[in-house]
């Protein structure tokens, strides 16, 4: 029972830890690089529309300026839950093992996510939702929107960090104009 | 829902647009080298393993096929999908092609994915009839690859495939190596006492078994694409480049358990058909069965794909590497594998008042109640590493009532509980199981059974006899089913041998509990002491194979006719025409 309750808090815990360093504040996950942050709708320049397969985007790659913001607007169109996140490949893979925790505590189940599990109050604030800024999580026919500012150029993807997609090539690169 | 009878309207109203391709094939005696010994053998085009046939998902393909030998021959497509008379089985889809006859085989391409093809005449497949199908798919793969490789296993024997099966009947354990000695009698005496160890010895001796049955013939060596351990085939590879690798197992007894020490694997497709993708340290190829992963190593070194016997009595051993000539570590066999009293769980007519600690609870896997190994909310296998260092003080009064926690046993469902064949990853990590095994998207839509047929695999090792329900192919009757049926088949392992079943023609459904997602294959492994079920949609008329995979297993007589009765057209009159024409299994 004990390990229980240390381990959930514990991906509560990381799972933020995340969402912190997908930010500008280049939080530790090593070579220094950050993906951008959070944009405004405001101000982004133009629309970018990513459909999402059973288990690849379309498109595959985009090309931005550094500092841009881009509206991307993520639609699933394939048969299971999938997820558009931006960051390093450092990043997604450190997202991975969380991502592995939520498909073992049955968050993400094939073609369909449990809410009442995800919205579950872990103590303190935490749950396994799935709301970090620079990532959405979709069952299929879903729609999301993520609004980005990129900053310098960097090695940066947009990936589906369900387990398995992201080794099966479910990523699309980011190039830098 | 089945996009193959598209395919094949689209292909009526637009005969022009149908892409043909023609391949020729020649049926030769060939000299094998194994770099351990050089034996003559059969192989296709003048070596063996055959050459791959790559083909294109909506073409049809003629394929002629010329017999150099001096006796029959045949080829089968394994896990393609056509109509039954070029399924290549003598005297069920055709008569066979005679010495000096050319064949020619002519189907449609319905599917897309890794396949094999081998001789269904005699032992030709283990003396070295086989080869690899590769067929394209007509849309894009649901995953991404920069290169591939077709990695084609086997267990080449110096012995011919007549001469072993003449050895096994006259004596079943003339090729096992494993035996228990009288030096681990007194060992196990003083472990486990005397009167527990005459008694283990005796339940086993009842048996007609030994504890070390775990693959009856050794003394082979493992080729990868043909190469034994030293001659080391090697493909190569640009750092940090997705590759993908098509393992095939073509042996004609042994099952492997494949890693490549340093990489991940991603498992993408089984049988042919794309399954969700799982990322694995290791996993167990059975006979007959296909297994595409992808990996990408980004490291400027080698990486040894080493594959090891379920017995630990051999391995293959091949090189992913940047440049021809690198090499890496190549791992020692791991401990010989020993059945338990797990593994003969299914044994009929056993005395178990003696057998105390034997636990029956996991024989029963497979239907969608019995899975609780498998449900989503246990919390087999987690990695709990990045827990350290967390401050813990605030958790008092959280609510994970609905959350099964503390589960640290990671057996597979599809074992015996306490088999001494659960399979564990060299580096203590995930071992692909059957239950992770899900429907990229589904071929069938899921629906109620109409009915259920129990196939009880039995055998007695004594004689070297293996059968279906306790009677062998020649003095069984066929199997009955009707066109448009979904059958349950429930496979009920009573031997302590693994067998993987294959059917021929139509698919096989296999229960994982996971409903609609639960993945199509063509060959089923049946462990010891286990119940597997596998559903059938049947779609396809004629006459077809059903058989254990094993080579000496399918000749000793675990093999059935499979009947579909009825069909779209009035194939039924050809069917019975063609069941009297005779030819050898």
């Amino acid at each position: 029972m004990n390990a229980s309750k240390l381990f959930v808090a514990g991906m509560a815990l990381s799972m933020s830890a995340t969402a912190f360093a997908a930010g500008a504040h280049d939080g530790g996950h090593g070579h220094g690089a950050t993906s951008g942050e959070p944009g405004k709708a405001s101000e982004a320049s133009r629309t970018i529309t990513v459909e999402m397969y059973d288990n690849y985007y379309e498109p595959e790659e985009i090309s931005v300026k550094p500092g841009e913001t881009v509206r991307f607007v993520v639609e699933n169109k394939g048969n299971l839950v999938h997820e558009f996140s931006v960051g390093t490949p450092d990043m997604h893979e450190a997202h991975q093992e969380e991502m592995m925790m939520m498909v073992e505590h049955g968050v993400i189940q094939g073609g369909k996510l449990n809410h009442d599990m995800m919205n579950m109050d872990m103590g303190n604030g935490h749950s396994m939702k799935h709301d970090d800024p620079n990532s959405v999580l979709l069952e299929p026919g879903q729609s999301k929107e993520v609004v980005w500012k990129f900053s310098d150029k960097g090695n940066i993807e947009f990936a589906c960090n369900v387990p398995g997609h992201y080794q099966a090539g479910m990523y699309g690169e980011v190039n830098f104009e | 829902m089945k996009p193959r009878f598209l395919t094949g309207l689209l292909s009526l109203l637009m005969p022009a647009m149908v892409l043909a391709g023609e391949y020729d094939l020649t049926v030769d005696r060939v000299k094998i080298d194994t770099g351990d010994f050089v034996k003559e053998g059969i192989g296709y085009n003048g070596a063996s393993p055959g050459p791959v046939m790559r083909f294109k998902e909506g073409e049809t393909v003629r394929i002629n096929v010329t017999n150099n030998l001096d006796e029959m021959t045949s080829i089968h497509w394994h896990g393609l999908i056509l109509p039954f008379n070029q399924d290549g089985v003598p005297g069920i889809s055709f008569p066979g092609i005679k010495p000096g006859e050319t064949f020619t085989y002519e189907f449609p391409i319905q599917q897309a994915g890794t396949y094999w093809f081998h001789s269904h005449s005699g032992f030709q497949e283990p003396d070295g009839a086989y080869g690899a199908i590769v067929i394209e798919p007509e849309g894009r793969e649901p995953f991404r690859y920069d290169r591939e490789y077709v990695v084609q296993l086997t267990d080449k024997h110096p012995h011919s495939g007549d001469r072993i099966m003449r050895n096994l009947k006259m004596m079943p354990d003339y090729y096992n190596r494993e035996q228990q000695t009288v030096g681990e009698f007194f060992s196990d005496v003083s472990e486990n006492g005397l009167m527990n160890t005459v008694r283990d010895r005796m339940a086993w001796g009842d048996m007609r078994m030994m504890k070390a049955d775990v693959e009856d013939v050794h003394g082979f060596t493992g080729l990868i694409n043909g190469k034994g351990p030293d001659q080391n085939w090697t493909g190569l590879f640009e750092p940090g480049e997705r590759i993908r690798l098509r393992f095939i197992n073509s042996s004609a007894m042994t099952y492997f358990d494949i890693r490549i020490p340093g990489l991940d694997m991603t498992v993408v497709q089984a049988d042919g058909n794309n399954v969700q993708p799982v990322s694995v340290d290791e996993f167990r190829i059975g006979v007959a069965e296909t297994y595409d992963v992808i990996v990408r190593p980004k490291d400027e070194q080698a990486y040894t794909i080493f594959a090891e016997s379920m017995g630990r009595s051999g391995y293959a051993r091949a090189t992913l590497a940047p440049e021809k000539g690198m090499e890496a570590a190549v791992p020692q066999l791991r401990e010989p594998a020993r059945l338990t009293m797990a593994d003969m769980g299914g044994m009929p007519g056993m005395d178990h008042g003696s057998m105390a600690g034997m636990d029956h609870g996991g024989m029963d896997m497979g239907s969608s109640e019995d899975m609780s190994g498998m449900d989503h909310s246990s919390m087999e296998g987690m990695d709990h590493s990045n827990m350290d260092s967390m401050d813990h003080s605030n958790m008092e009064g959280m609510d994970h009532g609905s959350m099964t926690m503390g589960k640290e046993d990671k057996s597979d469902p599809f074992y015996a509980k306490g088999s001494g064949l659960m399979p564990k990853a060299a580096n203590g990590g995930k071992f692909l199981s059957y239950a992770d095994l899900k429907a990229q998207d589904p071929l069938y839509e899921d629906r109620e059974p109409t009915r259920e047929i129990e196939l009880r695999l039995t055998g007695n090792m004594e004689r070297y006899t293996w059968s279906i329900n306790g009677v062998k192919y020649e003095d069984a009757d066929p199997i009955r089913l009707k066109y448009g049926e979904r059958v349950r088949f429930k496979f009920v392992n009573e031997t302590m041998m693994t067998h993987p079943m294959h059917l021929h023609g139509m698919w096989s459904i296999l229960d994982v509990g996971a409903g609609q997602w639960n993945p199509i294959k063509h060959t089923i492994n049946v462990n010891p002491g286990t119940t597997v079920y596998m559903e059938t949609e049947v779609d396809e008329p004629g006459q077809w194979a059903f058989h254990c995979h094993l080579s000496y297993h399918a000749a000793a007589g675990m093999f059935r006719k499979v009947i579909v009765e009825g069909g779209p057209d009035s194939t039924q009159a050809k069917t019975d025409a063609i069941a009297e024409d005779g030819g050898e299994v």
